[in-house]
């Protein structure tokens, strides 16, 4: 029997539940390269590398024990010159001689581990792969979550500032309304005082009421501009927009500011040639070039000229532009940008009379109704500005 | 209370009053108890259960993070010990059980009465001049052969069991061949095993313990057995002449009766 179990293509081992080797076949002995007294005797983990005795004892032992058999167990055992060598193992348990015994067939497993080898190598590699695809996935997903957050972050500040703007406008034009009322009774005292009502004037008291009604009307003008502003801001305005000529514009507003740039010793030119129809509310765009006008009048020293020019052909297409052309102290570049904000005086050192509000109704009522308006400007040369208007 | 229960597949067996906690350890599960539970029942109620990711543990309640360290095990033997409002106990901890069972002694020491600690390691990798008994690299070696076992088969029947619910007995046979269904659990619980370092745990032990020692223990030294004696306080050890890892399964007849004797002796002082 012992020469039919050694004969057999397959390595045998039996071994007792205190793992002492009882029986092993020349077939396995030969694989592994050692004499069977050498082997007899030892415990059968000293035939393992050190992973499969570990595997052994938690595994394997108990599951022989528990369970009464294994199947298909791989383990790698160690040859007598150090090799380790891999084997199926499947493992029966028997009371033999009143004794319990492990019985194990071993077969050898090369060209089929060479292919499992591959198998484990893939599936770490696919392993690794989706791991760090994970990663990245949850790299980007905590991005996009970031980005998500800045852009609400964005949004409930525009919201904030919105708001604060919308409160400032309404608080403006309450103010505004509030302030006249008072102005208006400032000047109706005043002139029933001058008109001797309350008694007879002197000439010093006069002089004294014409300063106290300038300057109530000087206030008056601010606060109106304010108003103003506040309710183009609040979106409180409302355009008439029609078919206008241009040089009705002109006619109405030029006679305004004649008399202004005469006793400042300015020329005032008005080229018209072609000037044609425009779409655009006309009040509105009279306000703005009267305040353009104004503007040129102001700044320019005696012996300027301020042009009126109105440009059929501008360079925009279906547009036409008129122009408010000064010789004037002009506006450094860095302060172009912020001429049309409100409250911004280009010349600080030498306030001119005003709000600072009159550039900044202007572009705003511009472009209320579909137009613009832009300053091209060289210091000490002079401005242009241009409304750019819907031709019709 | 229940879901502890169902958990950790906690069954109570015995007429005692006084609980004997029985703790598995790497690799299998309850069923490492078979030999040894009816020698006690008479005097203990005896509580077996699955770690979470062995056996019949519920796998829906494993979380890699908790299981990553031993201390997670550990929370397994408390939450049990609350849902059982276990007092008194004596525990017994197969291999890795015996330092999760000294976790969670230091935690709660009033949980338990005395420790019986079957092939214990605070440490399985050499740490010079500290003996452990293992490289790294024979871990990775440990780690290689379940691959290789786990891909022989429970790579493709895991997906099989999974996607057929209604055929427990697919679960049922893996679960007879491996104690540990999830070859990715087991990895894990592996690399917790044995790369652990409890050495530090020990002296804090008010529990007094029985070291059970194998010959010829190849997971547990005898080195490894002593160290641990040196280290706890209220220790007794003992010399088994049973080889092996697994003197339950193995010998079970000495096992029996060393524990009888620890536990009718007094506590060691």
């Amino acid at each position: 029997m012992d020469a039919l179990i050694d004969q057999i293509p397959c390595g045998f081992v039996s071994f007792g539940d205190d793992g002492l080797i009882q029986h092993v076949n020349a077939r396995l002995l030969d694989v592994l390269g050692y004499k069977r007294e050498e082997v007899e005797g030892r415990h059968v983990e000293t035939l393992m590398n050190v992973g499969s005795r570990i595997f052994f004892q938690t595994h394997l032992f108990p599951l022989i024990a528990m369970k009464g058999n294994a199947e298909e167990i791989f383990l790698l055992l160690k040859s007598s010159q150090g090799d380790e060598i891999g084997f199926l193992l499947n493992a029966a348990r028997h009371v033999r001689d009143g004794k319990t015994v492990n019985d194990c067939a071993l077969m050898r497993v090369q060209e089929r581990r060479k292919f499992e080898d591959a198998l484990v190598r893939a599936k770490k590699v696919a392993e690794a792969a989706q791991e760090e695809l994970k990663e990245t996935n949850d790299r980007y997903e905590e991005q996009a979550i970031e980005l998500e957050l800045q852009q609400e972050e964005l949004l409930r500040q525009r919201q904030i500032a919105d708001d604060a703007n919308q409160a400032k406008s309404k608080f403006l034009a309450v103010m505004s309304h509030e302030l006249r009322t008072p102005l208006n009774a400032i000047a109706g005292y005043v002139q029933l005082i001058e008109m001797g009502v309350h008694g007879p004037v002197t000439e010093d008291q006069l002089v004294a009421l014409d300063r106290i009604h300038r300057s109530q009307l000087h206030l008056l003008r601010l606060i109106n501009d304010v108003l103003n502003l506040a309710r183009i801001e609040a979106g409180r305005v409302d355009y008439k927009i029609r078919s206008i000529a241009l040089a009705d514009v002109v006619a109405t507003v030029m006679p305004m500011v004649e008399p202004q740039l005469a006793a400042k010793g300015v020329t005032s030119l008005a080229l018209l040639d072609g000037a044609g129809l425009v779409r655009a509310d006309r009040e509105k765009l009279e306000q703005i070039v009267l305040n353009l006008l104004t503007n040129a009048a102001k700044f320019t020293q005696r012996g300027g000229t301020v042009t009126v020019r109105v440009r059929k052909d501008c360079g925009i297409p279906d547009r036409t532009c008129l122009d408010v052309e000064d010789t004037g102290i002009g506006i450094p570049e860095e302060l172009q940008a912020g001429i049309f904000e409100p409250f911004v005086q280009v010349d600080t050192d030498n306030r001119k009379e005003g709000s600072g509000l009159g550039l900044a109704i202007s572009r705003d009522l511009a472009r209320g109704m579909g137009a613009d308006l832009i300053v091209k400007s060289v210091p000490n040369k002079g401005s242009t500005f241009t409304v750019i208007l819907p031709a019709d | 209370m229940t879901d502890i229960i169902r958990r950790n597949n906690v069954n109570v067996v015995g007429s005692g009053t006084q609980p004997m906690l029985l703790a598995h350890g790497f690799g299998c599960d309850q069923n490492m108890w078979r030999h040894i539970v009816g020698a006690f029942s008479d005097d203990f109620k005896i509580v077996l259960f699955d770690y979470v990711g062995s056996g019949k543990s519920d796998l829906g309640a494993y979380d890699a993070r908790r299981y990553s360290t031993l201390d997670g095990y550990a929370d397994d033997v408390l939450d049990i010990c609350h849902a059982m409002d276990l007092h008194d106990t004596i525990y017994v901890g197969h291999s890795v059980s015996s330092m999760v069972g000294i976790l969670a002694a230091n935690r709660e020491p009033d949980r338990f009465e005395r420790l019986i600690l079957i092939g214990p390691s605070p440490r399985y990798i050499n740490d010079a001049p500290y003996v452990g008994g293992f490289e790294r690299a024979d871990i990775e070696g440990l780690l290689e052969t379940m691959e290789k076992n786990y891909i022989g088969w429970a790579n493709f029947l895991g997906p099989v069991v999974m996607q057929n619910p209604d055929r427990p007995e697919l679960t049922e046979e893996l679960t007879a061949s491996f104690c540990s269904t999830d070859p990715v659990i087991a990895r894990r619980f592996a690399e917790a095993t044995f790369l652990a370092d409890n050495r530090d745990d020990l002296a804090e032990l008010k529990v007094p313990s029985l070291i059970l020692q194998c010959s010829e223990d190849l997971i547990a030294p005898q080195s490894v057995g002593e160290y641990v004696h040196a280290s706890l306080p209220q220790s007794t050890f003992q010399q088994m002449k049973a080889t092996g890892h697994c003197p339950h399964l193995s010998h079970p007849e000495e096992t029996i009766e060393l524990m009888r004797a620890y536990l009718r002796s007094p506590v060691a002082a």
